[in-house]
């Protein structure tokens, strides 16, 4: 009895199944799934209407642990084109997910395959890889959308797939591109002004993501809380990092929503340096919703912080 | 004279860049074409390493204490219970192939070595070699994968520890609206008999190497999954393992019995749940068995096998928290009705915690408890696993 119960259910869930499946899917925009909220905030601005666009990640996690979900699967079997930032910062879910999405016109080397940081030059490139080093980046740095430099060089390679795709409207997209360039001028300027507040200043971080930020702005990076990136620290490394800070005078320790954790509270205590916390991607704060507003707070904490 | 001859020997043989380990260094007529150097250049010369697969080894290893009511064998014991070594590649642009040797008694055996084939137009995957079948939400991985020291006690009682065969699987997803995918997969192997059988060791279970089609043993699995909200997972699943025929063994007295069936209906749910950081993740989960058919034999004297044909249930249930990446702990309970002449229940609790050091290795610690009608027995596990390389097999969802 048990078992003709269970051939029933079996039966049923897959009779529905096999016709839900069927439902066929087309619409005039170009379905574009982005990895990060600031990469889908530049193919819309770009876009203008002409695109629908899925964001995986949401604002707040880590990027190197991201759990990917049906819908993301579900969206990149649908899509017409899918951004990454690349340099492997997505490869906790995208090489799962695209090979899982089963579209062969969003997988690289195809058209509709965009990696925001081709051509981009990477830092921290290491000489040898060995899980030695921790969570090692074979290409170098992974981080480079938190670059201030970073908004022109996705927008290009962003201009570049769309264009690719839908050739008839390069001329709007070219237009768009431009009045975004235009932008960013604008609140490069702002940028600018603010960073004399922490220009040269020397910081602590969890995690290594925003060297590409020290570096433009001549920041020294005094320690990472972690004891290699991607592995947690360890009592001693705790000890050590809290030592070199107090001898050293680092007053600030900059992290992202997902890393402000005990241990960065344990070294602040420890310290009495400030914890700043920042957006490591766009949509995990208030006015970081866009890849220009998510650099507006992060300059606008840092020039607090030092201010 | 002679030294030119070397020479010219050395400079002719300078001149075969794509000379192969088993082939001649230059093809001839009615050498070997496919796969080796000359006609069909495969890019590389037999010294080259640009292709070769990417390798993974594992090492699981246990230490523990068991304490039995009423035996006198309690006691530590350590070893390496696993040690595995795999090889993943793609073969051409439409398939992909791994292999995975494990040691078994001191040996290295093949415990899998299977081919994809993902070249069709649609979701669909061909698979074909030596994998683990496609049941419920644990069969498919290897016992040092698991969240838990072992793998829930239901699932060994009617299916075995690991349950791999040689056969095909097709597999295929569709999405059903926005935010839910539903694949399904159908298996058919020469057998998918568990090697030992934990609870019932002896008579030994056989099927005939050459058999009917309809005779051959087979699996389905049909299971969609769904956003719940942008922090939740909820993923729900069928499953049937068949052997429609199969032969016991008495070891003892050499008794037989052949014609024998078995099926195995399992019915899962998981619902998972993740903090907008993705540090913080609940997991529960649980999974229902029927096991039903002839699911074992008796041999009370010699000549005489009684045959348990029989329905029997079982069902595994847990609780999972991570509270970071690298810690975890959580609750596992499994009930199972055995399927022996005296129906006996047996339960198994597992409370552990895990700790990662990093992505590649971690620390368990596992508490469980096993009670049956005649004996319980509590044990406390120490496991250590380390995964360096590439590690991967042919696991879906």
């Amino acid at each position: 009895m048990k078992s003709r119960a269970m051939s029933f259910l079996c039966a049923a869930l897959l009779g529905s199944t096999v016709a839900l499946a069927a439902a066929p899917f087309r619409a005039d925009k170009l379905k574009v799934v982005a990895t990060l909220p600031e990469l889908a905030d530049i193919v819309e601005e770009i876009g203008d209407g002409r695109v629908e666009v899925v964001t995986i990640t949401r604002g707040r996690e880590n990027l190197h642990a991201v759990m990917a979900r049906p819908s993301h699967l579900v969206a990149l079997n649908r899509a017409d084109m899918f951004v990454q930032v690349g340099l492997s910062l997505e490869m906790s879910f995208v090489p799962g997910l695209l090979e899982g999405a089963r579209n062969r016109s969003i997988v690289p080397g195809a058209p509709g395959f965009v990696s925001v940081s081709e051509r981009w030059e990477p830092i921290e490139v290491p000489a040898s890889l060995s899980r030695q080093g921790g969570d090692v980046h074979p290409h170098g740095n992974p981080h480079m959308n938190l670059d201030p430099r970073a908004g022109e060089f996705m927008a290009n390679a962003i201009r570049d797939g769309l264009v690719r795709l839908d050739p008839g409207s390069a001329e709007l997209y070219g237009q768009r591109h431009q009045a975004y360039l235009q932008k960013l001028a604008q609140a490069k300027q702002r940028w600018e002004k603010l960073a004399t507040n922490f220009r040269g200043k020397q910081i602590v971080v969890y995690h290594l993501e925003y060297n590409y930020l020290a570096r433009y702005y001549d920041m020294e990076i005094a320690g990472a809380i972690e004891y290699r990136p991607g592995i947690p620290p360890t009592p001693n490394h705790l000890a050590r990092v809290i030592a070199d800070m107090k001898e050293r005078g680092v007053k600030v320790i900059v992290v992202a929503p997902w890393s402000h954790n005990n241990d960065v509270e344990r070294v602040a205590d420890a310290t009495g340096a400030r914890i700043v916390e920042l957006p490591n991607q766009a949509g995990g704060m208030p006015g970081a919703d866009t890849w220009i507003g998510m650099m507006t707070v992060i300059h606008e904490k840092l020039a607090a912080a030092f201010g | 004279m002679r030294c030119l001859h070397l020479a010219v020997l050395a400079a002719a043989a300078s001149l075969v860049p794509s000379a192969r380990a088993q082939g001649p260094g230059f093809q001839t007529p009615g050498m070997p074409t496919f796969g080796y150097a000359g006609i069909e250049s495969s890019q590389a010369t037999r010294f080259s390493s640009e292709f070769n697969p990417a390798f993974s080894f594992v090492v699981d290893a246990l230490g523990d204490y068991v304490r039995y009511s009423g035996r006198s064998d309690d006691g530590f014991d350590a070893d390496v219970r696993g040690f595995e070594l795999g090889a993943m590649a793609w073969v051409d642009p439409k398939a992909w192939a791994y292999f995975i040797g494990a040691m078994e008694d001191e040996q290295l055996a093949i415990e899998e070595a299977a081919l994809h084939y993902v070249g069709f137009e649609e979701n669909s995957t061909l698979r074909a070699g030596r994998f683990f079948i496609d049941f419920g939400k644990q069969m498919q991985v290897h016992v040092h994968e698991l969240r838990t020291v072992e793998r829930p006690l239901v699932l060994r009682a009617y299916l075995g520890e690991e349950v791999k065969g040689d056969g095909i699987q097709w597999d295929d997803w569709r999405p059903v609206g926005d935010k839910t995918a539903v694949r399904w997969s159908i298996g058919a192997f020469s057998s998918i008999l568990p090697e030992e059988d934990e609870f019932l060791p002896d008579p030994a279970k056989s099927v005939d190497e050459r058999k009917d089609i309809q005779d051959f043993s087979f699996t389905a699995r049909v299971t969609g999954f769904t956003d719940l909200s942008d922090n939740a997972i909820l993923q729900l699943g069928a499953s049937a393992r068949v052997v429609p025929d199969y032969a016991v063994e008495f070891e003892a007295t050499g008794d037989t019995e052949e014609g024998l069936d078995n099926t195995v209906w399992g019915l899962d749910a998981t619902y998972g749940w993740i903090d907008d950081t993705g540090q913080r993740r609940w997991t529960l989960g649980a999974e229902c068995l029927v096991n039903t058919g002839d699911t074992g034999a008796d041999n009370p004297a010699p000549g005489t096998v009684d045959v348990l044909d029989d329905t029997v249930c079982g069902y595994y249930a847990f609780v999972d928290y991570a509270w970071s990446r690298y810690g975890s702990a959580g609750l596992q309970f499994s009930a199972v009705e055995l399927p022996d002449l005296n129906a006996s229940d047996l339960s198994e609790t597992e409370l552990y915690y895990t700790h990662a050091f990093s992505e590649f290795q971690r620390l368990r610690l596992g508490l469980s408890a096993i009670d049956r009608e005649d004996e319980d027995a509590f044990r406390v596990a120490l496991q250590y696993t380390a995964v360096l390389g590439a590690h991967g097999h042919g696991v879906n969802w």
